[in-house]
């Protein structure tokens, strides 16, 4: 029986809408957000590809959705390629109406159990080497002047802490959650906390990893990632369909 | 290959180390096949970072003399005349290195104030180059001059192994960087660097440590665990010290190999 679930599962159609719409969101949750910078150019349809795993229709297609919502600007000729356009600003509602609930509720279950597991590995495992990259995020965070630089910071520094359980397939479901929610979750916690609460939750997040207290850095890495999903849910739920 | 990493220094040892003297005075004949097995395990090493650094010899060697012949005809080195390096790196791709490439100091080149011409191996067979935002002001990332594999070189170490760590920025994979310093008449260019998979180097370098009837692992200096015989550590674990095991520099690389001595 459960072969053949899994069978069903292996040999469903492939929607390749859906692709095109997830490489579209993330791109335009990556240039809303400032984490690639206005002007900044993309890289190339084939290294697009390449790493977000799908094929250069999808990604061609993606980008033409894009142009068209005038966040990428494509140039032709030496020096061409696609280029980010910032647009005025990140509109939450649109973006948290498009998840229910229940989806809501399931991606920060999800995000959670790895940012969880992470830290404590990460703890467990760490060396002065990389808890040392955690710290300097955390300063660079302190002093950053726009909310763009300190939402990039804030990603690195989640991906320093992934890295430092040493799991790759950590690290990559990090970095592929971070593309899926992390716009949405700074937001919450912007609206709920504010950066000085994110900011010591981050600090206690590091000193248990440093310390080597495992359980206490997994508590402290699930509540960041728990507390933000909850506002989230709050707002959501008080959306106009 | 970007990382904070564990940047090693060639013959220091890990946290508590003891002198390799203790490790090899056994005379048993259970010793004495011990120190064949370990004889071994320290040719696999030496011979497969070997294969890596003289790859990284070449690419050294290519751009010093790139710069020189660049700066003879009364101009600065840009990133287009790196581009000359290619048919060099793309050779080395393949075998055991997945990535490798010469990345610049900042402000070398005189038209791009941070530069990597680095190229990794492609499952399609065509190598693909690794295009970054390198713009400290717009990236969160890319101030490459924080990871230890460049400050290594930079600060004189003539052989630098980084990691293991995982490769967030290139590969997503748990990795080495091996790295070099490039100089010419003195001055500091940049760094020669490649990335080995650690599932590869454990590859060339296992069947060696499972010759030793001991427990045996393979550690950074900091004591990270690259490659080991025992489940009790494996790769990514760290070595803190263990009463009945002993530790010697494995000669000429910034890598130690602990061995159980069963006392």
């Amino acid at each position: 029986m459960a072969v053949s679930v899994a069978r069903l599962a292996v040999f469903s159609p492939v929607d390749s809408t859906a692709r095109v719409d997830l490489v579209v969101r993330r791109l335009t949750d990556a240039i809303a957000l400032g984490l690639v910078a206005d002007g900044e150019q993309l890289p190339s349809e084939v290294e697009l590809a390449g790493r977000l795993g799908v094929s250069t229709v999808t990604v061609r297609e993606a980008l033409m959705a894009l142009r068209q919502q005038g966040l990428v600007e494509t140039r032709r000729g030496r020096g061409g390629g696609s280029f980010a356009r910032a647009p005025s600003e990140f509109d939450m509602t649109e973006r948290l109406g498009a998840l229910a609930v229940d989806e809501l509720r399931d991606l920060g279950d999800h995000y959670a159990a790895i940012a969880g597991a992470a830290a404590r590995l990460a703890a467990q495992r760490s060396l002065p080497s990389d808890i040392a990259p955690l710290w300097r995020s955390l300063d660079e965070m302190a002093a950053a002047e726009s909310s763009a630089h300190l939402r990039r910071l804030d990603g690195r520094f989640h991906i320093e802490v992934a890295a430092a359980s040493q799991s790759a397939r950590l690290t990559r479901e990090e970095i592929r959650l971070q593309a899926d929610i992390g716009p949405l979750l700074w937001l919450s916690r912007e609206d709920l906390e504010g950066h000085d609460e994110t900011a010591a939750q981050h600090r206690a997040i590091a000193e248990a990893i440093g310390a080597g207290d495992a359980d206490r850095a997994r508590t402290l890495a699930e509540r960041h990632v728990l507390d933000a999903t909850d506002h989230l849910i709050e707002l959501r739920l008080r959306l106009r369909e | 290959m970007i990382t904070r990493s564990d940047t090693v220094l060639s013959d220091s040892a890990p946290p508590g180390a003891r002198p390799a003297a203790t490790a090899v005075t056994a005379t048993s004949a259970t010793s004495a096949a011990t120190a064949v097995s370990v004889a071994g395990v320290l040719a696999r090493v030496r011979d497969t970072a070997e294969e890596v650094f003289t790859a990284l010899g070449d690419v050294r060697a290519a751009t010093a003399g790139r710069a020189r012949a660049v700066r003879r005809n009364g101009r600065g080195l840009a990133s287009d005349d790196l581009a000359a390096l290619r048919p060099l790196l793309f050779g080395h791709l393949g075998a055991i290195i997945a990535g490798i490439g010469f990345i610049a100091a900042p402000g070398l080149l005189a038209d791009a104030p941070w530069y990597l011409e680095w190229w990794q191996e492609n499952p399609t067979g065509t190598p693909v180059q690794l295009l970054r935002d390198l713009d400290p002001s717009s990236s969160a990332f890319y101030d490459y001059t924080h990871w230890d594999w460049y400050t290594g070189p930079e600060s004189g170490v003539e052989r630098t192994i980084c990691g293991p760590y995982v490769d967030y920025l290139c590969t997503d994979e748990y990795s080495l960087t091996l790295s070099v310093p490039v100089t010419l008449d003195g001055v500091f260019l940049g760094v020669a660097a490649a990335d080995v998979f650690v599932r590869r180097f454990q590859a060339a370098v296992v069947p060696a440590l499972r010759d030793v009837p001991v427990p045996a692992l393979l550690v950074n200096t900091q004591g990270r665990v690259v490659a080991s015989n025992t489940a009790r550590w494996i790769a990514g674990s760290v070595y803190r010290g263990a009463e009945g095991f002993a530790v010697r520099p494995v000669p000429g690389l910034p890598l130690s190999l602990v061995e159980g001595t069963g006392r």
